[in-house]
């Protein structure tokens, strides 16, 4: 079993912020955003020692939880930084992106990162569509398209056009190509049929993240299905699992911090932007419809001590057949760095290496 | 100057004769404009295609309660319940206190370049009451708006829950003047869809 810490910057706010969503940026606090940021590599360089395989960093917008909008930018920062971890982007958000440009900074990324770069391409939740403007009908056919063309991007050998139906170029090649061949380790996040398929298509790694392993696993086994039908076989390793972890010295005191835990979600849209998406946006586990709306705090999968979380761990192996954790230890909006600190401690101490051989 | 499609007309509100012009079929969508005698601008034109759009010229006097419950009472002589609102400049104060007036008449609102709320205590009054008002607003300020700014607009973006803030770009405190298509195109979206509208419906399909 590989693990992977999800990085998200914590930022933790002088005052108490508004619930809705998008969050009004004059609200940000210049000095606690400095310290978050400062931060970062003080927790990524103990993550590193620690023995974690993978840094995660993801691409949300508009939001004080996770203050990488530019996922590239923080990954190259963190790549300079730490000599040896996996930098994982998962990932940009493909519909709204140049997938050219994407391509072009991923390959660049991963030269700089001496081929230590690890790509997840996804659609975004549904509130990023908000954000730059995506007409939400329409995200999954240009995050099909855009993962397409970012795939040949990095692979054709001569300048080519593209004619597609959302994205049109005249002249596309490369300059870096990226450094591992024929390109990075690269995943289609997401639990959707669609996403699967591509994954299963294209020989790439298939990404879940939060559902519990029950339903979680109902995508890892369509898209394991889906390689079959394509003739391979992912290895766990093609199989990432993002989740949240509260890992405590006890079992009593990592459920205290469970229950201390928000239970709806930090930011909400507005209701009437909430009920327009429902209509508008269509999202499926497996094919099985989902509401693409999530009002509730994201679950958490593992909570307890280090002996119920490997428990837990070699359950999440056995049924969702993920071979990589990405891990948000103590999910972010806790308030407190201290108990993040201490369960990063405990994890690499006492559960990192009982779960290494999974 | 008339012209095909417009009628105009007189109403009066509080002793003063306004007048007005009317155009397209829809929805009503009331202009609060100052009494200036003109005719109606290319972007009224391109709201009446979705709208009927009764430019009202008010009596020209400073915007106060009084001053707006004359006007609803205006409005419903000319048969008009409910509608959508719009007001320019110094007419937008005019049409937050109508809204507070008849809350249940106004659907929606689209404020253009508000002008500054002068710190004299009838405007704190207003001010006061806007975080009860959950009129949907568009607030449309000009980048190249001198003469208001963007100030007032954040005002109301802050104290209104149901406010929404979008520049046009390069247009001055005119804004439907200087820019008609993006002015309309955005007004109407809102008017139809309320806050749902910063969910974007452009389709980008070069070739099916």
């Amino acid at each position: 079993m590989k693990v992977s810490f999800f990085e998200t910057v914590r930022y933790l706010p002088p005052e108490p912020l508004p619930s809705e969503w998008p969050v009004p940026s004059g609200t940000y606090d210049r000095e606690a955003g400095a310290a978050a940021f400062r931060g970062v590599m003080e927790r990524l360089e103990y993550v590193e020692q620690l023995g974690f395989d993978w840094v995660s960093v993801s691409e949300h917008h508009y939001s004080p939880r996770i203050l990488t909008p530019s996922p590239i930018v923080a990954a190259a920062y963190i790549a300079a930084r730490l000599p040896r971890i996996k930098i994982a982007l998962l990932g940009p958000i493909v519909p709204h992106s140049n997938p050219v440009r994407v391509a072009e900074e991923l390959a660049m990324l991963d030269n700089l990162a001496q081929g230590r770069l690890i790509v997840g391409l996804l659609r975004g939740t549904a509130n990023e569509a908000l954000t730059y403007d995506l007409n939400p009908a329409e995200a999954r056919q240009r995050t099909d398209e855009g993962m397409e063309l970012i795939l040949k991007a990095w692979t054709e050998p001569h300048p080519f056009g593209w004619q597609g139906r959302h994205f049109r170029y005249r002249t596309v090649s490369i300059w870096p190509r990226p450094l591992q061949q024929p390109h990075p380790p690269t995943y289609a996040l997401g639990t959707s049929r669609e996403s699967c398929e591509f994954a299963a298509r294209h020989h790439l790694g298939c990404g879940v993240s939060y559902g519990p392993f029950e339903v979680m696993a109902r995508a890892t086994r369509y898209y394991r299905e889906q390689c079959a039908r394509h003739g391979w076989q992912p290895t766990p390793e093609q199989i990432v699992y993002r989740a949240n972890m509260l890992v405590a010295d006890t079992d009593e005191e990592a459920h205290a911090l469970l229950r201390r835990q928000p239970d709806q979600a930090p930011f909400v849209m507005r209701a009437g932007v909430r009920e327009a998406m429902l209509t508008l946006d269509s999202r499926n586990i497996a094919g099985q419809t989902r509401s693409p709306i999530v009002t509730g705090a994201l679950p958490t999968t593992f909570v307890g001590s280090p002996d119920t979380v490997v428990e837990q761990v070699k359950r999440c192996r056995d049924v969702v057949g993920a071979g990589v954790l990405d891990l948000s230890l103590h999910p972010p909006g806790a308030g407190d760095l201290e108990p993040l600190m201490r369960a990063l401690e405990l994890f690499g101490g006492k559960v990192l290496p009982r779960i290494r051989d999974l | 100057m008339r012209e095909t499609g417009v009628r105009e007309g007189h109403v009066e509100a509080g002793g003063v004769r306004c007048r007005y012009q009317d155009a397209g079929e829809g929805p009503a969508l009331v202009h609060l404009t100052a009494p200036r005698g003109s005719s109606l601008t290319p972007a009224h034109r391109l709201l009446a295609q979705r709208f009927r759009v009764i430019a009202l010229e008010t009596p020209g006097v400073p915007p106060s309660p009084e001053v707006a419950a004359t006007l609803a009472g205006a409005l419903q002589s000319l048969g008009l319940e409910r509608f959508n609102l719009m007001a320019t400049a110094r007419e937008a104060v005019t049409a937050l206190w109508l809204a507070l007036h008849a809350p249940e008449r106004v659907l929606a609102m689209v404020l253009e370049a508000p002008a500054a709320m002068p710190g004299v205590s009838r405007e704190a009054n207003l001010e006061r009451r806007l975080p009860a008002l959950a009129t949907p607003t568009l607030v449309l300020v000009g980048t190249r708006d001198d003469v208001a700014g963007p100030s007032p607009g954040r005002v109301y973006k802050a104290l209104m829950p149901g406010a929404h803030l979008v520049f046009v770009y390069d247009a001055g405190p005119a804004v439907g003047a200087d820019r008609p298509e993006a002015f309309a195109e955005v007004a109407i979206d809102f008017l139809e869809r309320h806050e749902a509208f910063v969910i974007s419906r452009a389709a980008t399909v070069i070739h099916p």
